[in-house]
């Protein structure tokens, strides 16, 4: 009588446990993971990089704003730097699949001719064109 | 001692900031890396270590020399006014080329000294030779070669 009921609680504690572990994958992992892709995020002291057609760029923030898969927001002290360009600025957005960043803050540029200080700018980087808004001043190293 | 230094100090200071070249404008620049140029719109000025130049619009097209990105030809557009020391040119156009310093100015151009004002449809400004060369309207063509010793401008 008591093997019998040891063997029973032996097989609902299997099943259990068993049932525990079905819990927590379906209602625990997946979803998250699902959800993890598409909800807005922030990363603070935010520094990472992005493949464009400039190369490598690295790119980093006082915050970063994830809006969606296609566009992030790069909130507060902001640059972005490749081998052709630093660009330092404020609250920088980006398209990622169109490689646009622009901002209408002050920004200040560094390039193999000078440094740049400009009232906002952006960047076609697929295409290679950036514009500079407002007043503008471009110092030239001779 | 000090004020010496200060002075010293300073002199370099001043040095640095009257041979620097820049471009500023008031609107917009564009920076098109693929045809390798630059368009500055509104009010601009350009400065080189040769000149300084006033328009409306600029476009500086330059190469890449040693990791280094240097102006080849500078168009300027409308309202051009050109200060090369005491002289002021003036026209509608301009395109400055660097490896033979020339300025060559169309429309209604003007050059003005302290002692005279010529009046022209173009002009062309050989810096190096400190010559110009004026055609107007009345003559076919008014060459002016400046009398001066020193020909390295």
């Amino acid at each position: 009588m008591i093997n019998y009921f040891k063997i029973n609680i032996f097989n609902f504690l299997i099943i259990f446990f068993l049932g525990i572990q079905v819990f927590i994958y379906f209602f625990n992992q997946r979803p998250l993971t699902k959800d993890f892709s598409k909800m807005a995020m922030s990363v603070e002291n935010f520094s990472s990089i992005v493949l464009s057609k400039s190369g490598i760029t690295k790119i980093g923030s006082e915050k970063l704003k994830k809006i969606d898969d296609k566009n992030i927001y790069l909130e507060g002290k902001s640059y972005l730097e490749n081998k052709e360009y630093k660009i330092y600025g404020e609250d920088i957005s980006i398209k990622l699949e169109e490689e646009i960043s622009n901002s209408n803050k002050p920004v200040k540029v560094l390039n193999s001719m000078g440094i740049l200080n400009a009232q906002g700018f952006q960047n076609f980087d697929n295409e290679g064109i950036m514009t500079f808004k407002g007043k503008v001043e471009f110092f030239i190293d001779d | 001692m000090i004020k010496i230094l200060f002075q010293i100090i300073f002199l370099i200071f001043f040095s640095i900031a009257h041979s620097e070249s820049f471009v500023k404008a008031s609107d917009s620049l564009i920076w098109d890396s693929e045809n390798q140029n630059y368009t500055a719109n509104g009010n601009v000025i350009f400065k080189n270590e040769k000149f300084i130049a006033y328009s409306d619009k600029m476009i500086a097209n330059y190469i890449e020399e040693n990791n280094k990105e240097i102006f080849t030809i500078v168009e300027l557009f409308e309202n051009v006014v050109i200060e090369f020391k005491d002289e002021i040119f003036k026209g509608n156009h301009a395109i400055y080329t660097r490896n033979n310093n020339l300025i060559k100015l169309t429309g209604d151009v003007s050059i003005e000294s302290p002692t005279r004002l010529l009046t022209g449809y173009e002009l062309i400004a050989d810096i190096d030779n400190n010559k110009r060369i004026l055609n107007s309207a009345d003559k076919d063509s008014l060459v002016e070669v400046l009398l001066e010793n020193d020909t390295n401008n």
